[in-house]
Formats: structure tokens, C-alpha cells, sequence
């Protein structure tokens, strides 16, 4: 994915809201300090919703690409 | 002061895990499906939750499914397996000491057309896994043995098991209910494909449970309309109860495990050097659960030892809890090979982490004394 090389990967495909924002939320208590979480979400409510719930809780979303039709990656900052 | 001995049917909650559960009774009180904030962090810690579970087992997080307990799990996954099978395969493999909820499940479908054969124990209550090679068939479809009987707490050769049913092409179910925290389970190692858990007998609370799935395998739901855990089990989360559950799992440990067993030997050994004519049910040592003592006193009624303790405030059983209030004597003593009138006389003690040594000892006074006057009637 580029030159961003994430610490982590999540893939979340067919995981529906908010279990998805959940799990990620899930996921970055456990990473350290600057390393980066790469989230596989689906299209439709899933890229609409785990962004704004990651961002609520102060995560940075450093990157997001949509990979096919269905499908995002998102890169997550830990900080 | 009250004894409280029936361990194996329920267990007091343990403080910690009520500590955790109260926010989701209170200000996270939102519906773990919602996706507000609220929702978000009711679903998050039932995330939690679920890796812990899935952890404990050697399982992965996404092959655990939350339900409201142990007999819901063994429905569950009966019902499935027959039901995406019967035009191709029609037949199963049970023991014949599972609990009621395997068992009379089976009742249900042998009366309904499906071909099913009970396996029996030998007089420690333990399932020879050759039984199970001999007797599946092309048409079988899974095989059901539980870990840990709940009322004799003998610990099946489940690896053993696990390892013909894999080799057999048939799918494994374990109700593992009562060996959950207490003895090792790993999913992988044992080739469990199905697995029963729930929460109240490990110090969590009531009305929650799971079922593993093995990754890549599919069963039909019981319950259809809603999508919660992969439309598998569809309701609304019990957000407390899932919490409960996994902090239950949490904080289970195994130097409880050291002192339990450690009690129920002092128990057993005390017992046979007080009172004449006694038998255990089940295996003496290391293939016995923990917490599980079963006696028969010779020539005294179970149900008049239960009757006599219960006046003195100390709480035990006789036969398994779900049939205390019916008069028959259980079916898994007579299993053991044991007459009806032996078999009236059993009685299950359920030790907990917080049972001591001194409530044991005051438990053993009651029963000589108990036994004593009991035999000096026939006398």
C-alpha cells in the first residue's frame, strides 16, 4: 500500500457497524505509541461510520484508499 | 451461617466481575448494535469479552458466538448439525451421561426418524474412544461427548475422541460447561469442532453463554431477525452478561484450581476414613474435575442426606440439579452400573474457591452423624 508500511493489519471485510469500530478501537488500545494500524472495511456504512467513531476517540486517520468497489483501507496513527 | 456446596449447579458471582458489569446496567447502557458512541463502547467491550473467551480456549475471537447459556449452546448446535444433514446423513453418537440438554435433544430426533447411538461408560463413568471408532458410520454425521459429566465430573479422553472424529471425517461437539477454567481445553490440540460454554458455573453470571464454531463450518440459525453475531444468534446484545462472562474467565486462575482440588482430596480422603461403606462416583485423582465429589452411603437415602444438611443450612444435591424435584434416581449413577436403590443414594458436593477447609469439616460431623442415625434405623 504505497510507501506507508503499517505495524498492524485489521481485516474487518464483512464485519458490520459498530462491531467493526469496536474492534478497531479494540485493536489500537494494544499498539504502541506511532505504530500504524492498517483496517480493511467494507464500502457503504462501514467507511462511513469507523472513521468518524476512530476519530471520536482521538485516533488520526493518516490515510485512506479504496482498494475495489467494496472495499477501504484505512491507515491509523496510534499517538 | 450458611454452607453453600452446590458449586456444580450455580456459583456465586464473583465481586470483580459485578464490578465490571454495572456501567452497562448504567451509564453505557446503549445497544451494543447502535452505532452512536453509546454502542460503540458496549460493543467494544463485548469484543473484549470474546477474545478473552476465544483465548482461553485456544480459539480465534470470530468463532465465538454469545447466547443465553449452556443448554441454548447444546440446542444450538445439535439442531444444526442434524438439520444440514438429514438428505444425506442420519445418524449421531452421544454418551450416555450427557446432560439433559444433549440428551434429551437426541430423545427428541431418534423419535423423529434420526438414527442415534448412546455410548456407554464404564464404572468410573469414562467413554472407551474405541466405542466411538467402532460405531460411526458413512452416514454419521457428528459425534457429542462432553468433557466433564456435572454430576460425577469425569474427564473424557476428548483428544482421543477429537482425534478419531477428525480422522473419521465427522464433526466433534463438546459441551465443556463444567471443565471451562478447570482443566485445559484447546480447541485445536483436542479437534474440538463445537464447543458449549456459559458462565454461571465459573463464578460469572446467569442467562449468558457461547458456542465455539469452528472457522469455515456452517450451521443454521435457530432464531432468525436480527444480525447480531453473524445472524447466528440474532437479539440484542446482553451487554452486562458478556462482559460478566469474560472478566469471569479473566480472573480464573489456576492456584484455585491447586487449592479446590487440594480440598476435594482432604474431603474424600476424610470421608472414607470416617464412615464405613462409602463409594465415590466417578474417578478418584486426576481424571476427576476439581470440584466434583459424588458419594453413596450405603443403605441411607441421598435424598434424606440432602433433607438433614439442608436443615442445618448446608446446600448440596442429590442427582443433578435440572431433576432435583423428581424422584427418580439419575441416570447417570445407573450408568455407572449401579442398581435403583444404590443409585438413591447419591449425593454431589460442589466446592467453590471460596469454600474453606473448616466448612468442610463441619459438612463431614453433619454426615457421620447423619449416616449414623440413618443406619441405626435398620438396624
Amino acid at each position: 500500500m504505497d510507501s506507508l508500511k503499517a505495524n498492524e493489519i485489521l481485516d474487518l471485510k464483512g464485519v458490520p457497524c459498530p462491531q467493526n469500530s469496536a474492534r478497531t478501537l479494540l485493536k489500537l488500545t494494544g499498539m504502541d505509541n506511532g505504530e500504524i494500524l492498517e483496517v480493511i472495511v467494507d464500502d457503504g456504512e462501514p467507511i462511513e461510520n469507523v472513521p468518524s467513531s476512530l476519530e471520536d476517540e482521538g485516533y488520526k486517520i493518516i490515510k485512506r484508499i479504496q482498494t475495489s468497489d467494496s472495499q477501504w483501507h484505512l491507515f491509523v496513527k496510534v499517538e | 451461617m450458611e454452607i453453600y456446596l452446590d458449586n456444580i449447579a450455580t456459583t456465586k458471582i464473583d465481586s470483580l466481575v459485578l464490578k465490571a458489569m454495572m456501567p452497562y446496567f448504567d451509564n453505557l447502557y446503549g445497544n451494543a448494535s447502535s452505532i452512536h458512541k453509546q454502542g460503540i463502547k458496549a460493543s467494544a467491550a463485548i469484543e473484549k469479552a470474546r477474545a478473552i473467551i476465544a483465548n482461553k480456549i485456544n480459539a480465534e475471537p470470530d468463532e465465538i458466538y454469545f447466547n443465553s447459556g449452556g443448554t441454548e449452546g447444546n440446542n444450538f448446535v445439535i439442531s444444526g448439525l442434524v438439520k444440514n444433514h438429514t438428505k444425506s446423513k442420519k445418524h449421531f453418537i452421544i454418551s450416555n451421561i450427557e446432560h439433559p440438554s444433549v440428551f434429551e435433544v437426541a430423545k427428541y430426533y431418534e423419535a423423529d426418524g434420526i438414527d442415534v447411538t448412546y455410548i456407554s461408560v464404564n464404572k468410573d463413568g469414562i467413554i472407551n474412544p474405541d466405542d466411538i471408532k467402532k460405531a460411526i458410520k458413512k452416514e454419521t454425521i457428528f459425534v457429542s461427548v462432553m468433557h466433564v459429566n456435572n454430576e460425577i465430573g469425569t474427564i473424557q479422553p476428548i483428544y482421543e475422541i477429537g482425534k478419531i472424529c477428525k480422522e473419521k471425517g465427522v464433526f466433534f461437539h463438546s459441551d465443556i460447561c463444567q471443565s471451562f477454567t478447570k482443566t485445559e481445553i484447546n480447541v485445536k490440540k483436542q479437534n474440538i469442532d463445537f464447543a458449549t460454554l456459559n458462565s454461571h458455573k465459573i463464578h460469572g453470571p446467569k442467562g449468558v453463554g457461547a458456542i465455539y464454531i469452528r472457522k469455515g463450518i456452517n450451521i443454521p440459525p435457530v432464531f432468525y431477525g436480527g444480525g447480531q453475531e453473524n445472524s447466528l444468534r440474532p437479539g440484542t446484545y446482553n451487554t452486562p452478561g458478556i462482559v460478566g462472562f469474560g472478566k469471569a474467565v479473566e480472573i480464573s486462575n489456576e492456584n484455585d484450581i491447586v487449592n479446590i482440588s487440594n480440598l476435594r482430596d482432604y474431603f474424600i480422603e476424610k470421608i472414607f476414613n470416617s464412615i464405613d461403606d462409602v463409594l465415590l462416583n466417578g474417578i478418584n485423582g486426576n481424571n476427576r474435575v476439581c470440584n466434583n465429589i459424588n458419594l453413596i452411603f450405603k443403605n441411607v437415602e441421598g435424598k434424606k442426606i440432602f433433607t438433614e444438611l439442608n436443615k442445618q443450612n448446608i446446600f448440596i444435591s442429590t442427582g443433578s440439579a435440572c431433576s432435583s424435584t423428581i424422584l427418580k434416581p439419575s441416570r447417570i449413577i445407573k450408568a455407572l452400573g449401579h442398581v435403583d436403590k444404590i443409585a438413591h443414594g447419591a449425593i454431589r458436593i460442589g466446592i467453590s474457591k471460596w469454600t474453606t477447609k473448616e466448612e468442610l469439616d463441619i459438612v463431614i460431623e453433619n454426615l457421620i452423624e447423619i449416616v449414623k442415625k440413618e443406619r441405626s434405623k435398620i438396624n
